[in-house]
């Protein structure tokens, strides 16, 4: 369907309040019109034109992700991710940079619990070619034992970059697993070297069949193109691939409600500062009542500097080197966050203590007008920001159809954004923050056996 | 200068250093009638990649550049689409006007100027930032200073306003310079955890020596210790003034209004009557040994360097070494990656990239490896640098490089901040504008044979520096195997204040 045009327009009052003169401008915020239809087999394909550049992105995001990680093989459906850009029946290894680097496009891909995205922008005359080569690796990927045996070394050096070699990695890393009990959200992305030793290739072709399929993706095609022409293209490349009979698998597990707070230490060779990081369950993204009013939640403690939690720790008291919070959407059970880096001199306790201080005063102390005003008129810019490149507009229309379930959200998000009061961030911080149960990290430098670099040219 | 940590992994991506994305820049494509639908079919799919239809030409903007009165610069470049405009103001001067023993001033000057100016503290400039929308960022680089925010376009000419009093009117109150002092040694700190960070920072010393480059941006927690407020006042007073200043302002916005309001915020910003004091060189002997290894034990990962040193940014030879890197390691399908990434497994991402400055430059090539394999990366390095002199590029693979160069360089201006940024890459060093529109002729034009000449002329062997921060306990052995000359340097006795790195380096 095309969206009706005035629909959803979204207002919103700017108020540029706190220390300058209050002046007030209307800014409205064009719905991004798309258009959505779905294939026999069960694609589903959505796409927006937009000509201010001669470029248009593709993706294709799986309904797969770290959740959906096969037992004792964590990090593998981001290590499949990887393999997606080796052979297929009709493409030798890398041939995809062939047909995007080499043709002044670009590609990547990300895996995330719940989603694999990859993406790809081009000229836009190179339209008709990715949309056959996205189709082939659908439905013809043959990756052999060599391929597979370095491109797995290439994710082990991943993980020594991002987990052993990032002095606050190994914290990052172990928020899933000490957040969740049952739900498979529990095992962190990257996976460990010793389940990444194990996968194999029956393991390759047995994940392809079970999760890549037609019925479990979703394409995005943004930017310059002719609509009429992208049907053609997407009903010859993609139509014919079949639906498999087999189910999709689900996750069934469903995580409890936290009986009590618990806490966890963990040590780090590298990181020169102690962090402390303390997480709560939230609900599913698709619950959006909820879900927006913990974004602005979120923004009002930790977006920018003159943010709750920047002012407090970071500002008024130093105790803290960086201080952050955030509520990720997930397709199951989110999480909301809060973390201190400590400033030197400083114990995580410190920063504990003020953490929960300003959630609770947030949670139930009145919240000035021009706050609230100021992150609205944040989230709504940071939005525009996104939408200036046909890239952005297919991750913004993603991660609405995959994460929040319905790709009408990439609109009406923004409509209840500006909806969302006081009383609402009260409510929803009492419902799941103040008023539930929480798991707090204590991450600590180890005493060192030997001297590191951490002191630079101290004297 | 916070250097921030992402929270969590939470979405892993394929290719480590990755470019955003963007678009706009008006093109209209030619309508194309709809070819007859293909039965859906396996027997009606392609066994191989279509062929492309006729290539878009790039549209590329105009920008409009006058003086005021005062000596600044205005540079404006309008875009239509979004009401957004990225305002940005820039210093011809960086992190190279550093006085001896002062490393990090310029950095932490600039870092200062949104923490109190012209009656406001800084929980209130802040504040203002961001009910505006945007977040008012300020750092120094080399050669450069730069204060930018982006907002949407009713909130310009308060957002203008707001820059304009950081820029000319900022308090730099004790209290806040010693937070900042505070502040940078703990970012310091967190930096120099990380093993390529660490290589970097040696890097510029190997190369730079004791010049005005060889230094610490940020500083060292021994040099920003020494900083007075005497000393910050000064470097503003000195370099901060409008005929050594650009406005440049992008998006929705007339070449008009950009005029107009550039005359409303810095019109009255008198110019002092000393000139600009000249820029120092950045480049003097070295002493820092040819191959560098940093004990930083216990590290997770080994940061591995080479570098030579290249012409400055506007020397004749500029697109040539551009499109050499690009060949060597400026993307993903570029040969360090293809050779060490793709070929090897041996990183998550080898890259090399050229820092081009006001009177010199450098080459520079990094990866992070598994400490085993530290010392055959570094050969690798090496091997690639001198192809590059030996063998010429093939048709193909030039062409290739070309392209991801040129889509990449459009992607760039798709968006009101990446115009910015590119805009001041010109206005800095005083390259015309309308160089701009001239990128693409100016790559094509680059060929096999001038490369090679290059890097005979840039990249010998005999030049090449290289620098290895991790646990030498793990590579040692191999490195002087091939690499006698090597000398280890353990982490603890590094100083970066000095030309050397070290006061006592232990020989082995």
């Amino acid at each position: 369907m095309r969206m009706a045009p005035a629909a959803l327009f979204a207002t919103l009052t700017l108020c540029a309040g706190v220390v300058t003169p209050v002046v007030a401008a209307e800014l409205t915020i064009p719905p991004i019109q798309y258009h959505e239809r779905t294939l026999p087999n069960g694609l589903q394909v959505i796409s927006v034109e937009d000509h201010a550049s001669p470029n248009v992105a593709v993706q294709m995001w799986y309904h797969v992700g770290s959740r959906d990680d096969p037992q004792h093989r964590s990090g593998f459906a981001h290590l499949f991710e990887h393999l997606m850009f080796k052979s297929t029946k009709h493409l030798h290894a890398e041939q995809f940079d062939r047909l995007t680097e080499d043709v002044g496009g670009a590609n990547n891909a990300s895996t995330g619990d719940d989603a694999t995205n990859y993406f790809e922008v081009v000229p836009s005359n190179h339209l008709n070619t990715l949309l056959w080569a996205e189709a082939e690796r659908l439905s013809g990927l043959t990756v052999d034992e060599k391929n597979f045996q370095s491109e797995r070394a290439v994710v082990e050096e991943e993980y020594r970059q991002s987990v052993l070699a990032n002095p606050y990695g190994k914290l990052f890393n172990e928020i899933d697993p000490k957040s969740y009990t049952v739900h498979p959200y529990r095992r962190p992305t990257i996976g460990s070297i010793e389940d990444l030793e194990a996968a194999s290739l029956p393991d390759v072709i047995a994940f392809h069949q079970t999760f890549y399929r037609p019925d479990n993706a979703t394409l995005i095609v943004a930017g310059d193109f002719n609509p009429q022409q992208l049907e053609v293209w997407v009903d010859q490349y993609f139509g014919w691939i079949p639906k498999p009979a087999t189910p999709i698998p689900q996750i069934t597990a469903r995580e409890p409600v936290r009986k009590k707070d618990l806490r966890y230490t963990i040590t780090s060779e590298t990181a020169p500062l102690p962090a402390v990081a303390m997480t709560w369950l939230l609900p599913p993204a698709a619950d959006s009542a909820d879900s927006i009013a913990l974004q602005v939640a979120a923004a009002l403690l930790a977006q920018g500097e003159s943010s709750r939690l920047y002012q407090s720790l970071v500002y008024r008291h130093q105790v803290a080197q960086q201080a952050g919070a955030e509520a990720e959407p997930r397709v199951g059970p989110g999480l909301f966050t809060a973390y201190a880096i400590l400033a030197s001199g400083h114990q995580p306790a410190e920063a504990e203590k003020l953490l929960h201080q300003e959630i609770i005063w947030l949670a139930t102390q009145p919240i000035p007008a021009a706050e609230l005003a100021k992150v609205k008129t944040q989230l709504l810019t940071s939005e525009l920001k996104q939408r200036q490149t046909a890239q952005g507009l297919a991750f913004a229309l993603g991660q609405a159809t995959l994460i929040g379930g319905n790709p009408q959200r990439v609109n009406s998000d923004l409509v209840a954004l500006q909806k969302v009061s006081a009383d609402d961030v009260h409510r929803v911080l009492q419902k799941y923050v103040t008023g539930a149960r929480s798991v707090t990290i204590d991450y600590l430098p180890q005493a060192k056996a030997a001297p590191t670099a951490a002191r630079g040219a101290a004297k | 200068m916070n250097h921030a940590i992402g929270l969590r992994a939470g979405k892993i991506l394929r290719v480590a250093i990755y470019a955003a994305m963007a678009a706009t820049a008006g093109s209209v494509l030619a309508a194309t009638a709809p070819a007859t639908p293909a039965a859906a079919t396996a027997a009606g799919f392609p066994t191989q990649p279509p062929a492309p239809g006729a290539a878009p030409a790039l549209n590329l903007p105009t920008p409009s550049t006058q003086t005021l009165a005062n000596g600044l610069q205005v540079i404006s470049a309008h875009r239509a689409g979004l009401p957004l405009v990225t305002a940005q103001l820039v210093l011809r001067s960086g992190g190279e006007m550093d006085p001896p023993q002062l490393a990090g001033l310029a950095d932490l000057t600039a870092n200062l100027l949104t923490k109190g100016a012209a009656g406001k503290t800084a929980p209130q400039i802040a504040s203002a930032a961001e009910a505006l929308g945007g977040s008012l960022s300020a750092a120094a680089g080399w050669d450069e200073s730069a204060v930018d925010i982006t907002v949407t376009t009713p909130m310009l000419p308060q957002a203008l306003k707001l820059l304009a009093s950081v820029v000319r009117q900022p308090d730099f109150t004790a209290p806040e310079l010693q937070r900042a002092q505070t502040q940078a040694v703990d970012d310091l700190q967190l930096l120099l955890s990380r093993p390529t960070a660490l290589a970097a920072l040696a890097m510029d010393r190997s190369v730079f020596g004791a010049g005005a480059y060889g230094h610490s941006r940020m500083g060292t927690p021994a040099s920003i210790a020494r900083i007075s407020r005497a000393d910050v006042q000064r470097l503003h007073a000195t370099l901060y003034r409008p005929d050594n200043a650009i406005l440049i302002l992008t998006g929705d916005i007339t070449p008009a209004r950009a005029q107009q309001l550039a005359q409303a915020s810095f019109g009255d910003w008198p110019r002092p009557a000393t000139p600009v004091p000249p820029a120092p060189a950045g480049i003097a002997a070295s002493n820092v040994p040819a191959v560098l290894l940093i004990d930083q034990h216990g590290a997770g990962q080994a940061g591995v360097m080479a570098a030579h040193v290249a012409p400055p940014r506007r020397a004749a030879e500029y697109y040539v070494g551009m499109v050499a890197n690009a060949v060597l390691g400026g993307s993903y399908s570029a040969r360090l990656n293809e050779e060490i990434r793709i070929k090897r497994g041996l990183s998550y991402g080898a890259t090399s990239g050229l820092q081009l400055r006001r009177n010199t430059g450098m080459w520079r090539a990094a990866v992070q490896t598994k400490n085993p394999s530290a010392a055959q990366v570094v050969e690798l390095l090496l091997g690639e640098f001198k192809r590059l002199g030996t063998t010429r590029v093939a048709a193909p693979e030039l062409a290739a490089r070309k392209a991801t160069m040129i889509g990449s360089y459009g992607r760039s201006l798709e968006t009101t901040s990446g115009l910015a940024n590119q805009l001041a890459g010109l206005a800095v060093y005083d390259i015309k504008l309308d160089e701009i529109s001239r990128y693409v002729q100016r790559v094509q034009a680059v060929t096999p044979r001038q490369i090679e000449q290059y890097a005979r002329a840039h990249l010998a062997a005999k030049n090449s520096k290289v620098v290895v921060v991790g646990d030498v306990a793990q590579f040692g052995a191999a490195m002087r195997q091939a690499h006698p000359q090597a000398q280890v340097l353990p982490s603890s006795a590094l100083d970066l204040d000095r030309p050397d790195l070290r006061s006592a380096l232990p020989t082995n």
